[in-house]
């Protein structure tokens, strides 16, 4: 019985694995865009995206648009953000622009 | 008897140091964003297992590719000396996800010893946050190891296959020699036969090699190049090597 729940189990988090989520966001023009992309290449048409400051505040939500892609104003950015997209079924991931990509990144 | 023993020992001690490596070794075969936003590459003309230098002069191409393209990196080498000897270090800034491939064509090393030129066209992966395709993509060098398993990302016991390809087409049971980067000089050699093995490849050019413990493992297919280079007057042979390094992991446990 164990054994069986064990197997259903690693079948459950055998899939979010094959078909890793990755996040990637970066600035373009005083906007933050982010990109979830699955290890196959392919991009999820649902998901929710969700932004933490710098205190790990949440901060904003909004959905991806059909190629996996958001973008929002750079705003209460001044210690960072983390921005983590969920597209169901375990298949999340996260990424964080630091104060020094920001800086970077906005040529400051 | 005796100058016979001089002799034979004499021969052991130089061939201990016989296989050659371009070498490129990046700081971390799989950057994850809390690592940072760099890698550093050390690059050298060396013979891995027992640390032995040999200059490398700058390189004729040195460049990266990531993502379909394609980067000149040869200015930014900077002078550094790895195993004693003249090479490079470069610190890379890698701004997306993506496969970098770091490759190197060195100038003609002449080798008075093999009475011939050495070319060992060098190629070294990176995988940065998370992202991993590309990482079977061809360069379409003079000849290359065209990997058909990650190059990073493998457990140490874990088999690697590659295509061994001159001009573009698969070498019919090449030679492959592999080494493995004995970093800290812990490795220890039972015999000098064991420094370097050889694999060769099938009748497809795809080799397999399966490595024994977690490290850099360099594989060079070697072949002779179908032209010659005037050394003193002499038309001399050249070797062209196709190396790949390839980082294998400790399997690891909570």
């Amino acid at each position: 019985m164990i054994r069986a729940a064990l197997i259903a189990l690693a079948l459950l988090t055998g899939p979010a694995l094959a078909h890793r989520l990755n996040v990637f966001a970066w600035i373009d023009g005083g906007e933050v865009v982010v990109e979830a992309k699955f290890a196959s290449g392919a991009r999820p048409r649902v998901g929710m995206v969700r932004v933490y400051d710098g205190a790990d505040a949440l901060i904003r939500t909004m959905g991806v648009d059909e190629n996996g892609s958001a973008r929002f104003p750079l705003e209460g950015a001044g210690q960072g953000l983390r921005i983590e997209v969920d597209a169901g079924d375990g298949h999340e991931d996260y990424w964080i622009l630091t104060p020094d990509d920001i800086a970077r990144q906005t040529g400051g | 008897m005796k100058a016979w023993k001089i002799a034979a020992a004499a021969a052991l001690t130089a061939g201990a140091a016989q296989a050659h490596y371009g070498m490129i070794i990046p700081s971390d075969p799989m950057l994850a964003q809390e690592d940072g936003r760099s890698v550093a590459l050390q690059v050298s003309f060396s013979h891995p297992f027992e640390l032995l230098g040999m200059p490398l002069a700058r390189p004729a191409v040195f460049g990266v590719v990531a993502n379909g393209e394609p980067q000149d990196l040869l200015d930014a080498l900077q002078p550094a000396t790895i195993m004693e000897h003249e090479g490079f270090t470069l610190d890379y800034a890698i701004a997306a996800p993506g496969t970098y491939v770091f490759h190197m064509e060195p100038q003609p090393y002449w080798e008075p010893a093999e009475d011939a030129f050495i070319i060992h066209y060098t190629k070294a992966y990176v995988s940065a946050f998370g992202e991993d395709e590309g990482w079977d993509a061809e360069l379409g060098l003079k000849t290359e190891i065209v990997p058909m398993a990650k190059p990073f990302a493998q457990w140490a016991g874990n088999v690697f296959q590659g295509v061994v390809k001159l001009d573009g087409e698969p070498v019919p049971h090449a030679e492959v020699e592999v080494e493995f980067y004995n970093e800290d000089g812990a490795a220890v050699a039972p015999d000098e036969l064991m420094i370097t093995q050889t694999v060769k490849a099938d009748a497809n050019g795809v080799f397999t090699y399966a490595a024994p413990h977690a490290g850099w493992w360099g594989f060079a297919a070697l072949n002779t190049a179908d032209y010659t280079i005037a050394h003193e007057g002499e038309d001399k042979a050249v070797e062209l090597g196709a190396v790949i390094w390839v980082r294998f992991e400790d399997w690891a446990r909570r």
